[in-house]
């Protein structure tokens, strides 16, 4: 299970959650690929930080995504400062120290390491019903583009600290 | 000597072609596979963030275009999870 979304669903009372909108992955005047046309999702890279908040507010509103939002600037200091680009995820401790480091998306995105983060640390969440994963109605960024084995892949290392 | 060359030079073409091909058959395109040199590979190691490292900091801008907001500002009492991505 491998759905942002649903993870967050599961765990907000419990860790708090901040989703970081970086510089586009395949927009139009770089690497399209053609699944950005069939989800009709074709941007060109954005030169403005308006440009950012233009399509970050698209993404937003048409997933009706819940999560805390922030967008990278200009200078790309948060792309830079994680390693961000395309796609990555990261847990931060109460101190401040990095808990868990993901690889780099999207064949190496997977949220389920994540959830088995925090179930580790605050218990598992069951579902009745099997969750589907990479629904467009719940997608987080970028997740068009992860292959299903990718998102849905059990986690086999453990590279965190829990 | 002349034929040595010829050989490494055969022999460089063929893993070039092997290396290609195995990124068409990854990426599902030529294009793709262009895509991956360029856009993708430079990126695979960048980062020195471990686990245990301090998260490092940085300012966002807020979706209302407006405001703004530190990573760190949002680091308290409970993990932060942290997701990285883009629209495309």
């Amino acid at each position: 299970m491998g759905d942002i979304v649903q993870i967050y669903n599961d765990y907000k009372d419990k860790a708090d959650f901040l989703t970081v909108y970086v510089r586009e992955a395949h927009p139009t005047d770089e690497w399209q690929m053609k699944s950005n046309l069939k989800d009709d999702v074709c941007y060109a890279q954005p030169k403005t930080l308006e440009q950012r908040v233009a399509i970050a507010k698209d993404f937003t509103a048409r997933f009706k995504f819940p999560l805390p939002f922030g967008i990278d600037e200009m200078g790309n200091a948060a792309d830079n400062a994680y390693a961000a680009w395309p796609e990555r995820l990261y847990v931060i401790d109460e101190t401040g120290h990095v808990a868990y480091r993901g690889g780099m998306g999207p064949f190496k995105y997977k949220p389920a390491e994540v959830r088995d983060w925090l179930a580790a640390k605050y218990g598992a969440v069951k579902h009745e019903a099997p969750v589907v994963t990479n629904s467009p109605a719940t997608a987080a960024p970028a997740t068009a583009s992860v292959p299903a084995s990718a998102a849905t892949t059990p986690p086999t290392t453990s590279n965190s600290t829990k | 000597m002349k034929r040595l060359l010829k050989w490494i030079a055969g022999v460089l073409t063929v893993l070039l072609l092997a290396a290609f091909g195995a990124l068409w058959y990854m990426a599902g395109s030529p294009k793709d596979a262009y895509g991956m040199v360029r856009y993708a590979l430079p990126h695979m190691h960048r980062g020195t963030l471990k686990v245990g490292s301090d998260a490092p900091d940085a300012r966002l801008l807020a979706l209302d275009g407006t405001s703004h907001f530190h990573i760190r500002e949002r680091v308290a009492a409970r993990p932060l999870v942290l997701v990285f991505g883009s629209f495309t």
